[in-house]
């Protein structure tokens, strides 16, 4: 951390899922891509999990996992594997969608 | 046939409240199970939970997670992990499975208090889901340690320690039996799933997961990152509970239910996933440290959520970012040498690499724990085994029910926080765990810590080995060096070589 004080990490503004490693965690992180156009997703591989983030909010849909994915996929199939994830959730049959509501 | 959408008839469905008529609603919800805190029933019924799940989805979903963590299990089997994996490694399993396996049976009923009891149809709706979930956690963690007890008689205390009086023990229930089994249902919706479950158990089920992922052990990788995928539906049940109370004009209270929830998950896993990520890993799998993995998944996602919750950093911030170098040295110390006490073999993991890796994450610690284990290493090499191994108590905190531990070295610290209350006296070991105390001291006051009992004369012969009968601890269960002291070769070979 740049000021040295490991406090200092609280004060972010980066939401997304964290996924157990696997393929859907692989589609996740490039339906990231597809459906947050211009957002630079970060993603952070701890073997076991995938960190996916972005700034402020991140988007997933259904329709760009099915196709990152090859087959058909339920929204709510993502929980198999959604370990975790950061900022809040709002989830519906078509997308989830992780965000904040403050921004720091 | 078509079927709707989930969010176009779910509301509807799960909006259950009704008007009663044959009793009052304080009879129906008993504030003491309840905790509406006098907030009106409108209130309660705006509670939305974010992560909505049905019958048929819970059932088809969970069905996926249990067959896909048993196969792995079923597969990996026979490839007999257990008896080539790294001492440590044992151990970290052992301790884990102690640790929780029945504190998820715990959760089942803290889970069925909010599903009867919340005055939120929603919080009703997701807990029903929870209490399923929590009953899995317990049954995996029991079946899958259950393989190996033909292997050490330890591996039975994942269904044994919270039925003995080990330290360890007696600590975990103090506090899970705080914030899961003692609490109304608001309080529970705060305290156990926002606070711990999006909290802390990422640190044991997801951090563990990665180290576990690079020891090579992918059945238990599998296993705890799968049951973290129940935490992180059902603990969203406490996010609405939150904005609710603070639409009321609760704030305050709500931030000193989650200020203590933190700081008490905060002590027991400091004794728990601290000396595991940081000592009995093997370093080749650290993937990171126990301090980098509390930054990332407790200082800037959980505590990043609270904020975004409309709660604040809670009042003890700075010495909860200064202990994030030091009480888990502290506990693990205290482990090892107390090591007869506990079910698992705890690995002391100082070889000379080992403590170049701990400098490396904590600067400065050879000049303070250093200089406690350069006299351990000292003793064993000289051989002077029993002076390595207890012979005194240890105060022990009224509330975390861990041992008082600071920087020892040339950075002592350690201080005895008292309190006295109606004549008694009370130690903790921190300005947060008298805070605790403080708030509700009805709550707390009976309790006896083990060092209580032992100066009570309930520990009889008063002595170590009649601290162990009165921990359950039987032969074969007692925990030695895991390593069985392999690991001293190094010094010895530097002892040589400097001759």
């Amino acid at each position: 951390m740049a000021t040295g004080n490991a406090g200092d990490a609280i004060n972010n503004n980066r939401v997304g899922p964290v996924m157990r490693a696997g393929d859907v965690a692989q589609a996740a992180a490039e339906a990231a891509e597809m459906d947050n156009p211009g957002k630079e997703i970060t993603v952070d591989d701890k073997v076991a999990y995938l960190r996916i983030s972005a700034e402020n909010e991140l988007i997933l849909t259904r329709e760009s996992m099915e196709e990152c994915l090859g087959r058909a996929f339920q929204m709510q199939e993502i929980e198999i594997n959604l370990s975790s994830f950061s900022g809040q959730i709002d989830a519906n049959s078509d997308r989830v969608r992780f965000y904040f509501d403050k921004e720091l | 046939m078509a079927h709707l959408k989930r969010e176009d008839w779910y509301d509807l469905t799960r909006t259950t409240n009704w008007t009663p008529k044959y009793v009052s609603e304080e009879e129906l919800f008993p504030e003491e199970m309840s905790g509406g805190r006098g907030i009106p029933m409108e209130a309660w019924e705006t509670y939305d939970e974010p992560y909505k799940v049905t019958y048929p989805e819970y059932v088809t979903t969970q069905r996926e997670k249990d067959s896909g963590a048993y196969s792995v299990k079923a597969a990996l089997e026979r490839d007999a992990f257990v008896d080539r994996a790294d001492p440590g490694w044992v151990s970290t399993m052992i301790a884990h499975y102690g640790a929780i396996a029945l504190a998820e049976y715990l959760a089942v009923t803290a889970e069925g208090r909010m599903a009867r009891f919340a005055k939120a149809p929603g919080n009703r709706n997701m807990a029903v889901f929870g209490m399923m979930d929590e009953n899995r956690h317990c049954q995996l963690q029991l079946f899958f340690p259950h393989a190996n007890t033909q292997r050490s008689r330890q591996w039975d205390w994942a269904h044994k320690a919270y039925h003995s009086n080990d330290w360890a023990a007696i600590a975990a229930r103090s506090f899970f039996d705080d914030v899961t089994a003692t609490r109304d249902a608001v309080a529970v919706s705060i305290m156990l799933t926002f606070a711990f479950e999006t909290g802390f158990t990422n640190m044991q089920f997801l951090g563990l997961a990665a180290d576990a992922a690079e020891a090579g052990d992918h059945t238990f990788a599998s296993l705890i990152s799968s049951i973290q995928t129940d935490e992180s539906r059902h603990a969203q049940q406490g996010g609405p509970s939150l904005k609710i109370l603070i639409e009321n004009g609760k704030k305050e209270e709500a931030q000193a239910l989650v200020d203590a929830a933190i700081w008490r998950a905060w002590k027991l896993f400091s004794v728990l996933s601290g000396p595991i990520l940081d000592y009995y890993t093997p370093l080749e799998a650290r993937k990171q440290s126990f301090k980098e993995f509390m930054l990332e998944w407790i200082v800037a996602q959980f505590e990043r959520q609270l904020l975004d919750m409309g709660l604040d950093k809670p009042w003890y911030w700075d010495e909860f970012i200064r202990a994030l170098d030091e009480t888990h040295h502290g506990m693990h110390l205290g482990v090892w040498y107390w090591r007869p006490t506990v079910w698992w073999n705890p690995a002391a993991g100082v070889t000379p690499e080992e403590r170049e890796w701990l400098e490396e994450k904590y600067p400065g610690w050879n000049d303070t724990w250093g200089q406690c284990w350069d006299v351990i290493v000292d003793n064993l090499l000289n051989g002077k085994p029993e002076l390595t191994g207890p012979e005194t108590l240890p105060l022990v905190c009224n509330m975390s029910q861990l041992p008082i531990v600071g920087t020892p070295g040339n950075g002592w610290n350690v201080k005895d926080y008292q309190y006295e209350y109606e004549g008694r006296l009370y130690h903790f070991g921190s300005e947060p765990d008298r805070w605790c105390f403080q708030q509700d001291p009805e709550r707390y006051k009976k309790h006896m810590s083990l060092i209580d009992r032992f100066l009570a004369g309930e520990i009889q012969p008063a002595d170590l080995a009649g601290a162990l009968i009165y921990m359950g601890l039987e032969p074969g269960e007692i925990g030695d060096d895991a390593h069985n002291y392999e690991w001293l070769e190094a010094y010895k070979q530097k002892v040589d070589s400097a001759a």
